[in-house]
């Protein structure tokens, strides 16, 4: 498994207080998420942080019932960091997807500057 | 990433989703809905059902010719090949994106087209090559909606490059068992013309060649002929020492007629396989 990206708990210390910075990760995350899923051959968004490689995250989701955003978005000094994991359907070429999928992210994201981290996990159904 | 041996990343099992399809029971269903290796799991589970299902119902099962072996090699390649193993880069429109498709998603995806054939189950799969050696405009294959013919062509201008450079030429292995009665040599060329295309529509890799190997002919009880009467240990045979003709499996003029290739000779037992321009 080579996933690199920090965890959204992981993140550089934000200058914002933790509680709202978080917030703001998730707001931008569930801002995101329609935005990927309305770029054309996108089948399904998954999970962008395998839950076992964010037991932290899952424990919290766990007891506080939030469900863990599916797009992963970290607040960096120098840009917003966004990874996500999608399935795409065998209609359209995923590499065209993923790359309109980035398109779309960037765009909606500007002007701030964007680092944007697409998998493509499943092909077809 | 280490994981046990029987589970995929996510912590679960073949056997959770076998049970999971038999009795519609599993420990966390809601993750089913999110986790793209498990629905892979369970769609190579569910053709392979119906393989079964198809066997059942010809005279394969009343020879008693038995799946337990090939099934059971299926099974055990499948705990291999539905991790997302290594990233395969995607050029990106960007600097600052990076792309990538996993070694699972498309290894699922030559599962699914191997599948969808009548009487065809996949067995082993495997990319070999510099996957995951980058995207660079020198080093790039094929880019996006592409023929066979360009994968080719791409794949002859490759040759012309650096061995060891980014991009270059990769090589898809695939084993299958076909059932008996469906025609090998032409599924085998169906198939790899099915895979050139839908690899090179679906990824950027730059596919030199398409070894399909048949490695199991699920095939009904010996004949009253002495010169066919091998098919027992073809059918129920992993080993490759019992795929000899089968393994030819593919279109040409030296490929050996359908009605015959349940008849293999016996000195003829070095496993084949072709390596053919996809």
């Amino acid at each position: 498994m080579t996933e690199q990206l920090e965890p959204v708990g992981m993140a550089p210390a934000p200058t914002t207080q933790p509680a709202a910075a978080n917030h703001a990760r998730s707001s931008v995350a569930e801002d995101l998420l329609p935005v990927i899923q309305g770029v054309g051959g996108v089948a399904a968004v998954y999970q962008a942080q395998p839950l076992w490689q964010s037991i932290a995250g899952a424990a919290i989701a766990a007891v506080t019932g939030e469900s863990l955003p599916l797009v992963a978005v970290t607040e960096g000094a120098e840009n917003v960091a966004v990874k996500v994991r999608i399935g795409v359907d065998t209609a359209l070429p995923a590499p065209k997807v993923a790359r309109e999928v980035a398109d779309a992210i960037r765009k909606h994201l500007f002007p701030r500057p964007a680092a944007v981290e697409v998998y493509v996990v499943k092909l077809g159904q | 990433m280490n994981t046990p041996d029987d589970a995929l990343e996510c912590g679960h099992s073949l056997a959770d989703l076998s049970t999971y399809l038999d009795t519609g029971e599993i420990a966390d269903p809601d993750h089913l809905k999110w986790c793209p290796e498990c629905q892979a799991g369970l769609a190579s589970l569910r053709r392979l059902s119906d393989l079964g299902s198809e066997l059942l119902n010809s005279d394969v099962a009343d020879a008693g010719s038995g799946s337990d072996d090939w099934m059971q090699s299926i099974l055990d390649n499948l705990r291999l090949e539905l991790r997302p193993g290594r990233n395969i880069p995607l050029r990106s429109g960007h600097p600052n994106d990076s792309l990538f498709e996993t070694e699972g998603a498309i290894t699922a995806l030559i599962r699914s087209v191997a599948d969808s054939l009548p009487g065809t189950a996949a067995g082993k799969c495997r990319l070999h090559g510099n996957i995951t050696g980058g995207t660079d405009d020198a080093g790039t294959g094929s880019t996006g909606v592409s023929t066979g013919t360009e994968v080719e062509a791409a794949a002859g201008a490759e040759a012309e490059t650096d061995a060891a450079a980014p991009g270059t030429g990769i090589t898809v292995e695939l084993e299958i068992a076909v059932v008996y009665g469906h025609p090998m040599a032409q599924r085998a060329a169906e198939l790899r013309r099915e895979l050139a295309k839908t690899l090179a529509f679906q990824t950027e890799l730059n596919v030199e060649a398409i070894h399909i190997t048949v490695t199991d002919v699920l095939a009904p009880s010996a004949p009253s002929t002495p010169e066919t009467a091998a098919p027992e240990t073809a059918a129920a045979g992993p080993e490759p020492t019992e795929i000899a003709a089968a393994g030819s499996g593919a279109p040409g003029p030296e490929a050996p007629a359908p009605s015959t290739r349940e008849a293999p000779e016996p000195a003829d037992t070095e496993p084949t396989s072709r390596e053919d321009q996809p």
